[in-house]
């Protein structure tokens, strides 16, 4: 990076919020998609420098100075995406918004938290436990997430069932735009529940993976904190009965909060990887449904229908964690499957099916799986539709067959009016497979949205959308 | 029952391999502060084997040391221990008793409260003496988050108190006192029978120079690998938060705080420690404090020569790396 | 072969607050759960249990709502549970508590070995186990982190000591306190979970003990201690120097050079 940028970076941040150290700098530029995903993964680029601003308002002005000089721009959160969303491919301004991280109000009488950009999912836990009534719903995965990032990746994960997404629960939103100007949607206060004045540029900016704007500050809907919670374990001899299981759940009329499906090996490798235990001993794959309710009662009667329905489908003893320790216990293990099996695998596809179509799903990957003679292990939001497929590493070594294979997890899906991406995103990972899902025409008119927010190309560059030609 | 019944303070002087441990003489400091508000004479119990310098317990303020001696009592076996205990007890009659809540002091006082049919109050912080005499016994529960004032409604009043919790009595030389050298009036009995003593404990946080400890902000195990090669670097050990011990990350024995050990090192490094109550308790003797913990309103920041406010997993590395520089240099 | 484990309810500490200024402790957002440590005592009995015919009883003192932890205890497989309540039970010490465990225990009778968690999370005190041994006559061994040997007339155990782990092997009848670091405690099923919540619950108030029991040791007649007041204390203050973001690289270079500086005053 040229000596006069650094100098007119410092002018706008302060001297000790640019840093040109290399290690740093490659450190600021990788993701966890380089742990997980290391053998298909691109590398980044050295030569990038990292700014650090202070605020909306410096945010503006780098961005501006970076238009002017058509300098690329990566917006960097907590760096916990997983479809290689921000590594600079070109050396670029890597703008870390580590600095915004307060909790701004808790708000009561709405039911409404403010923060800014990088306070982190911990944090914001840690904050609502002081909270005797409210509390967020979602826990995509990683708690050192950053609020931002969550929104501009339209995080889901784990507890996504019952309240949604990301998207369902951002109410308002203040970012930078490619060309410098502070906007802000969802009103003075961002705490509307309606709000009908012209487009949902929110709802636009939410999942736009950085490629639009900066976010610098988000407003998000909290819940009443359910008064009785349980999670359970049910353990299966075949993966198609795990699945066939959800949709028959939902249709009694009961929303978990989760039901998430994982598989032996991997969950048992997780469990160790922090010196736990996974406490079902039977069967060969799970589904661990959380569920949330105001009454014991109403908890144990619908674990009574789901204990029923389970049996029908034959799956094994059913055991229920009530205290919140064994239920947090739980948790983490689920949370610290991809780390621990990162080693093992080669990459996880992040594709989502109607529910009504995932046994479907099941046997042809099990199809998929016998074609290419090897294993596809699966771990899932089963309640959302959500599955991360696994192509496990062969001797250590991306198999030759890893490109085929994957377009084939994804063509199934879309056949089956599926995604080829769920919660993780496009980042660079999956541009190749939009094709598959998506039209010419939606294409291009989403490239004309990106070349209207930014003319220059200069925000997150190759990342989410690609240029269409007619 | 009336009071002049009971008088005296009786101070449990454990011992182990015939070494005296040092909590007796912490105990032996504080019983002679209540001594001089009752007026009363100081007993110390020593139950070991044949050979202990019971003297040192005189030189500590002891004015009469009752020593049991035995080879059995070469074994931790609390009920051979009750027995003579209650015993000896009985025959002095004082309105105080002293234990150290060692583990072993925790395991064996209680059985000689219930032997006695009198109340035991666990792991005190502060004990003093009120206008009527009575033993005013202040402690920490609710996972030590309260501390609670106790007193006893029956004699003798009896408390644990924790290692390291009060200063030691100075050791005088010059103080006099009296030895009475006993049998133990009971004998073993074989209900239970120590078999073996498997390993000393490896590490030996109480007496370290330098740890490194880490709190909740380390959010998984592997943490302390970080943590451990910090410890290593500057030739100490970990220890961790309640919390930490409680999901299990690492065992009791490097638990730091009220109920774990109380330190009193050179150097002691907090990793993500919030700073509660109960761990500054264990912490309060360090020389210097260092917190390091991305919460800048964090409590350890409160008690800490220095503060760091980061991420442990960016800060430790480059501490370490400064560290290892600075050595090269220096070599 | 019988093995008692004794439980107790206690509130879901990491809900429960303490307010520094006001000096109060506030249960009101808590929940309640069998305590933790418990729940280590549990799972030691059903691996004893797995390895003989034993029966396994959970007995527990507290208010009638604390029948919870005795179903929790069923629903993780022990056979049955009593839960002591009564008014006069109430405001009980570890003594009176010890006292009268001990009580029921003689009632139940032809007890080989009686469980413990070490402490409880709100009294703190670790001393109920080795008290209720006493008022049994029952030797015991405090603080097991790991069962060695398992056999029908004895138990070889770990238990740490002095300065070291000691291997103790203790005959029945006898009690043992166990550590966190015993055994991970397994979940309950949810099927005995169902069926448990519909039973009764075993309770014996002071009427059901005959010569067992004298009413004057129970509750707060039979406790030999008094809480006169509590307070929550509030954090040590010290003088302190920060950093923060912008200036970690000066942070580490003097951090770095304290921490050398007791090398060299070590040496």
């Amino acid at each position: 990076m040229k000596e006069e940028i650094i100098k007119k970076l410092e002018e706008i941040v302060g001297p000790n919020w640019v840093d040109t150290d290399s290690e740093r700098v490659i450190s600021y530029s990788r993701e966890q998609t380089n742990n997980a995903y290391d053998l298909v993964t691109p590398q980044p680029v050295e030569g990038s420098v990292i700014v650090k601003p202070a605020g909306a308002q410096e945010i503006a002005e780098v961005l501006k100075y970076a238009n002017q000089e058509l300098i690329k721009v990566i917006p960097k959160g907590a760096g916990t995406g997983l479809s290689a969303n921000a590594i600079p491919t070109e050396p670029s301004i890597i703008l870390s918004v580590e600095r915004l991280n307060s909790i701004l109000e808790v708000d009561e009488e709405n039911l409404m938290v403010s923060c800014e950009t990088a306070v982190t999912l911990g944090d914001l836990i840690e904050e609502l436990k002081k909270n005797d009534k409210l509390y967020f719903p979602l826990h995509p995965g990683d708690e050192g997430a950053q609020i931002g990032g969550m929104v501009a990746m339209n995080a889901g994960g784990v507890r996504a069932v019952k309240h949604g997404i990301m998207r369902d629960q951002v109410k308002g939103l203040e970012a930078v735009l490619p060309t410098g100007e502070i906007v802000s949607f969802g009103g003075k206060f961002g705490k509307l529940l309606k709000n009908n004045a012209g487009y949902d540029l929110m709802q636009l900016l939410i999942g736009s993976e950085g490629t639009l704007g900066v976010i610098t500050k988000v407003v998000l809907k909290l819940y009443p904190e359910p008064k009785a919670t349980g999670t359970l374990i049910i353990p299966y001899q075949k993966r198609r009965n795990a699945f066939q299981t959800v949709p028959k759940i939902l249709q009694e009329g009961i929303i978990p909060m989760a039901i998430e499906y994982m598989e032996k090996e991997e969950i048992e490798d997780a469990a160790q990887g922090i010196g736990k235990e996974w406490p079902s001993k039977e069967g060969d794959s799970y589904l661990m449904v959380i569920l949330a309710e105001d009454k014991e009662d109403t908890l144990y009667d619908k674990a009574k229908v789901i204990g029923e329905i389970c049996e029908e489908v034959g799956a094994g003893e059913i055991l229920i964690a009530e205290t919140n320790a064994e239920q947090q216990n739980i948790l983490e293990i689920r949370s610290h499957v991809l780390p621990a099996i990162a080693d093992k695998i080669v990459d996880s596809p992040d594709v989502t099916v109607p529910r009504s179509k995932l046994a479907e799903y099941l046997d042809q990957l099990d199809q998929l799986a016998e074609k290419y003679n090897t294993k596809i292990p699966v771990i899932a939001h089963a309640g959302d539709g959500n599955l991360h497929p696994i192509i496990l590493k062969e001797e250590g070594e991306v198999p030759s067959y890893y490109d085929q294979l994957k377009e084939e997890i994804y063509q199934i899906a879309v056949e089956l009016g599926g995604t080829v991406t769920g919660e993780h995103g496009v980042g660079m990972l999956r541009l190749k497979f939009l094709p598959l899902q998506l039209s010419q025409a939606e294409q291009q008119i989403m490239w004309k949205i990106k070349e209207a927010f930014d003319p220059n190309e200069i925000l997150n560059p190759g990342k989410a959308v690609v240029k269409v030609l007619n | 029952m009336t009071e002049k019944e009971y008088n005296g303070i009786f101070v449990f002087a454990e011992q182990r391999g015939g070494e005296i441990h040092h909590v007796s003489y912490e105990l032996l400091n504080k019983a002679e502060e209540l001594a001089a508000e009752l007026n009363c004479p100081i007993f110390a119990a020593l139950l070991g084997p044949t050979g202990i310098k019971a003297e040192e317990l005189i030189y500590r303020g002891a004015n009469k040391v009752y020593y049991l001696e035995d080879q059995a009592f070469g074994q931790p076996d609390e009920l051979f221990y009750k027995e003579n205990l209650v015993d000896l007890i009985d025959e002095l009659k004082p309105e105080i008793i002293l234990v150290g809540a060692t583990n072993f002091g925790r395991s064996l006082a209680p059985r000689v409260a219930a032997a006695l049919d009198t109340g035991l109050t666990a792991d005190c912080t502060e004990l003093r003496v009120d206008q009527a005499g009575k033993l005013l016994q202040i402690r920490p529960a609710f996972s030590e988050n309260i501390l609670a004032q106790i007193e006893t409604v029956t004699y003798p009043q009896m408390a644990t108190v924790r290692y390291k919790e009060f200063v030691e009595r100075k050791r005088d030389g010059t103080l006099e006192g009296e030895i009475i050298k006993k049998r133990p009036t009971k004998v073993q009995d074989q209900s239970v029978e120590i078999l073996e003593l498997l390993e000393q404990q490896e590490i030996n946080i109480a007496e370290a120079e330098v740890v490194v400890a880490g709190g909740k902000g380390i959010k998984k195990a592997a943490g302390f690998e970080l943590l451990q090669r910090l410890a290593t670097e500057l030739g100490g050990v970990i220890g961790a938060s309640r919390d930490i011990i409680d999901v299990g990350y690492l065992s009791k024995e490097y638990q730091i705080g009220y109920s774990g050990y109380r330190i009193a090192p050179k150097i002691y490094i907090a990793c993500g420690i919030s700073g509660a109550p109960q761990h500054v308790a264990g912490i309060k003797e360090a020389d210097k404090i260092i917190a390091i913990n991305t919460d800048p309103s964090a409590p350890i920041f409160e008690v800490a020569d220095y503060g760091i406010v980061g991420d442990l997993y960016q800060v430790i590395p480059r501490l370490i790396e400064e560290v290892e520089e600075d050595e090269r240099r220096d070599n | 072969m019988k093995i008692i484990v004794l439980i107790k309810q206690v509130p879901e500490m990491e809900r429960v607050k303490f307010d520094t200024t006001r000096g109060v402790i506030n249960r009101k957002s808590a929940g309640v759960e069998i305590n933790p440590f418990d729940l280590n005592a549990l799972e030691a009995a059903l691996q004893i249990k797995e390895e003989f015919a034993a029966e396994v009883i959970a007995l527990s003192m507290g208010p009638t709502r604390a029948e919870g932890v005795i179903k929790e205890a069923i629903a993780r497989g022990a056979d049955d549970g009593i839960l002591l309540t009564d008014r006069k039970f109430s405001g009980a010490d570890t003594r009176a508590t010890a006292y009268l465990l001990a009580s029921a225990i003689d009632k139940i009778g032809n007890v080989d070995l009686v469980i413990a968690g070490e402490m409880t999370v709100d009294g703190d005190t670790a001393q109920v186990g080795p008290q209720t041994a006493e008022y049994l006559g029952l030797a015991h061994i405090a603080y097991v982190t790991k069962l060695e040997e398992i056999t029908e007339d004895y138990l070889t155990v770990v238990a740490p000591t002095w300065d070291g782990n000691y291997s103790k092997k203790i005959n029945y009848p006898g009690l043992i306190t166990v550590t966190k670091d015993l055994n991970t405690p397994r979940l309950p099923l949810l099927k005995r979970k169902l069926e448990v919540r519909e039973a009764e619950v075993e309770k014996w108030g002071i009427a059901d003990f005959e010569t067992e029991l004298d009413p004057q040791d129970v509750g707060l007649k039979g406790s030999c201690t008094r809480v006169r007041k509590i307070e929550v204390p509030s954090p040590v203050e010290r003088e302190g120097k920060m950093w923060t973001g912008d200036q970690l690289r000066e942070a580490i270079t003097e951090v770095a050079q304290i921490c050398q500086e007791k090398d060299r005053m070590g040496e």
